[in-house]
């Protein structure tokens, strides 16, 4: 494994190439579409025929862009507030705690994360319908904090197991009450986890799309990713506007998966990988 | 809260403090209680947003229900009608079922394919060449669904897009003479570049801790017994990641067999080409489009319950491997 021909090291450094060829390719369209001058007549060439940055101009300022985003990130950022407070009470509780119905708990959790979103829009529209609860960004912020809570939780369970209990004990023989204890003691500690968990509850109710497709009528309310559609008209596609629009949704998605990636693969694996 | 909660207690009832006194203020009682107080909020949330509507959905499936039921607040039982119509319905067996499990059955096995070389590849990088490419697949991993999406359907644009001039260009073919989304067979190709783009870099960051788990010893080992690379990797990767391997193989079942958002958001991937549909595209535009919200709960209920039975196996592993 740790040969060093030269015949080696010319495969591995070809295989870097392709693979990040391969894996950036996508993105590297999107990027170049939406500053391309004329994107439609392009045709296979790697380079853009130019550069502008029109398409972005119409879709912030003519196509009003600016209004989904700020309906998106209102809805997101709620998501992330209710989410990460309820997620940590019940993490603690199952990683601190040895009680009765806990593993059924721990099951129900992992359980309701299988729950295909196609199965619940019917049956939450309706409800949604009957309290009037559409087009209202706080009856899309509770749904969100449904499915985003079992993650959080399985996620952060991990962060508070991994707090030694004897800082705890410690806490506590100095007279600490519980609370005082998790406010000085365990919510620092598990704040990483807790960074961790936010951006992922904050991606999922960015990205989310059935829910605000269905939730979200009112034109004044679509979230980027339905926003996203009145760049379609029946047979044609603005693919300047349209990419340039999805640069606009993908890169803080992209900035935050880059920047905390070390703990949200622990996060994501750690369900799966030991340790 | 601990404080208040007597308080108001004594204020109400007599019998109270009486009770108080005979348990000393007892940390058991309080340890007893305090993850129930910890887990209520998650717990409600989880009930009255995903549980009862679970409720909600297979009662609905035993209704012909449409939106004037609702607005007259009635129900309409017809008990497994609905069931035996789409059980029944040769567009199920032939069209929406094949759409589905062929499909996931293709997309799991290439993701593992995939996600598997490239861990492997990654684990013989030395540190920071390493570290640039997991950066890179991270970003694959980051480019949201929806988005990932546009950006094939735009590669795969019939009239102008790169791989139609590209062909032009060859002089293979011409731009705008074939419309790959209107062909079930080209739309799907299309459709699992997408989902195995978007979902193997999970499989290999995930593989790639797994593999560095394994002691270089029993690869040693193994060479000096004479085993070839292909053998070692069989004989020693494999067996060692099993627990690993598991789970990424029914989680990326789980998230294949539901892909809503990489069919729906591709041209005629929303109902329109009706050959085209899988099971969760079926149930919402039978419920959305159709306003037949007790079929559409149905084909739901369906969907659901093949999951859970996927859902089930992946626990079931889950469990055997670590203590919850």
């Amino acid at each position: 494994m740790n040969r060093r021909t030269p015949a080696t090291t010319a495969a591995r450094a070809i295989g870097v190439v392709v693979l990040l060829a391969l894996t950036l390719f996508p993105f590297y369209w999107m990027l170049s579409t939406a500053v391309d001058t004329s994107p439609l007549s392009r045709g296979a060439s790697l380079l853009p025929s130019g550069l502008t940055l029109e398409h972005f101009e119409h879709v912030l300022v003519d196509a009003g862009f600016l209004r989904y985003v700020r309906v998106s990130l209102v809805v997101a950022l709620g998501t992330v507030v209710l989410s990460g407070a309820v997620a940590l009470l019940a993490a603690v509780a199952v990683a601190r705690f040895r009680f009765r119905l806990r593993t059924q708990v721990l099951v129900m959790v992992l359980m309701v994360q299988m729950v295909p979103l196609e199965a619940l829009v019917i049956p939450l529209f309706l409800q949604a319908r009957t309290l009037g609860m559409l087009n209202s960004l706080l009856g899309l912020t509770i749904v969100y904090l449904g499915f985003s809570l079992a993650f959080a939780i399985w996620n952060l369970r991990g962060f508070v197991a991994a707090v030694p209990r004897e800082l705890e004990e410690a806490a506590y023989v100095d007279g600490a009450s519980w609370w005082r204890m998790f406010r000085s003691i365990l919510l620092p500690l598990v704040a990483p986890g807790l960074v961790a968990t936010s951006v992922f509850s904050f991606i999922t109710a960015w990205n989310e799309f059935i829910f605000a497709l269905t939730f979200m009528q009112d034109g004044s309310k679509y979230t980027v990713g339905v926003g996203l559609r009145t760049f379609f008209t029946q047979n044609t596609a603005d693919w300047g506007s349209v990419m340039a629009a999805s640069t606009i949704i993908a890169l803080p998605v992209v900035l935050f998966f880059v920047l905390v990636q070390r703990n949200l693969a622990k996060g994501i694996t750690a369900g799966a990988v030991k340790g | 809260m601990s404080t208040a909660a007597p308080d108001l207690r004594d204020r109400q009832d007599g019998a109270a403090p009486l009770e108080r006194r005979a348990v000393p203020p007892g940390r058991r009682l309080r340890r007893g209680l305090a993850p129930w107080l910890l887990l209520a909020p998650a717990l409600i949330v989880l009930g009255v947003l995903l549980l009862w509507p679970m409720v909600r959905v297979l009662n609905l499936s035993l209704q012909d229900y449409e939106l004037k039921n609702l607005l007259r607040g009635d129900s309409n039982y017809v008990g497994l009608d609905n069931y035996v119509q789409v059980l029944t319905d040769p567009f199920l067996w032939q069209i929406v079922l094949p759409n589905t499990v062929g499909f996931a059955i293709v997309c799991v096995v290439l993701t593992m394919a995939v996600g598997t070389v490239v861990a492997l590849f990654l684990n013989t990088l030395g540190t920071a060449w390493r570290s640039i490419c997991t950066t890179a697949i991270m970003v694959a991993w980051a480019v949201p669904a929806l988005t990932g999406t546009y950006i094939f359907v735009w590669l795969f644009d019939p009239q102008s897009g790169l791989v139609i001039s590209a062909l032009d260009g060859l002089g293979l073919m011409e731009a705008g003479s074939v419309n790959w989304f209107t062909n079930r067979w080209s739309f799907y190709a299309i459709a699992t570049l997408n989902v195995v783009y978007h979902g193997f870099p999970f499989i290999a960051v995930t593989m790639l801790a797994g593999l560095t788990t394994v002691p270089d010893e029993l690869y040693e080992a193994a060479a000096l017994d004479g085993a070839g690379a292909w053998t070692r990797f069989w004989q020693v990767t494999v067996p060692t990641l099993r627990p690993i391997i598991a789970v990424c193989v029914i989680l990326s079942t789980i998230w294949d067999f539901k892909v809503f958002v990489q069919i729906f958001l591709m041209p005629g991937g929303d109902g329109s080409t009706r050959e085209v549909m899988n099971l969760g595209v079926w149930s919402y535009t039978q419920s959305f489009a159709q306003g037949e919200y007790g079929m559409g709960s149905t084909i739901a209920v369906l969907l659901t319950a093949l999951l859970m039975v996927i859902s089930v196996v992946y626990i079931r592993t889950l469990m055997k491997e670590e203590e919850l």
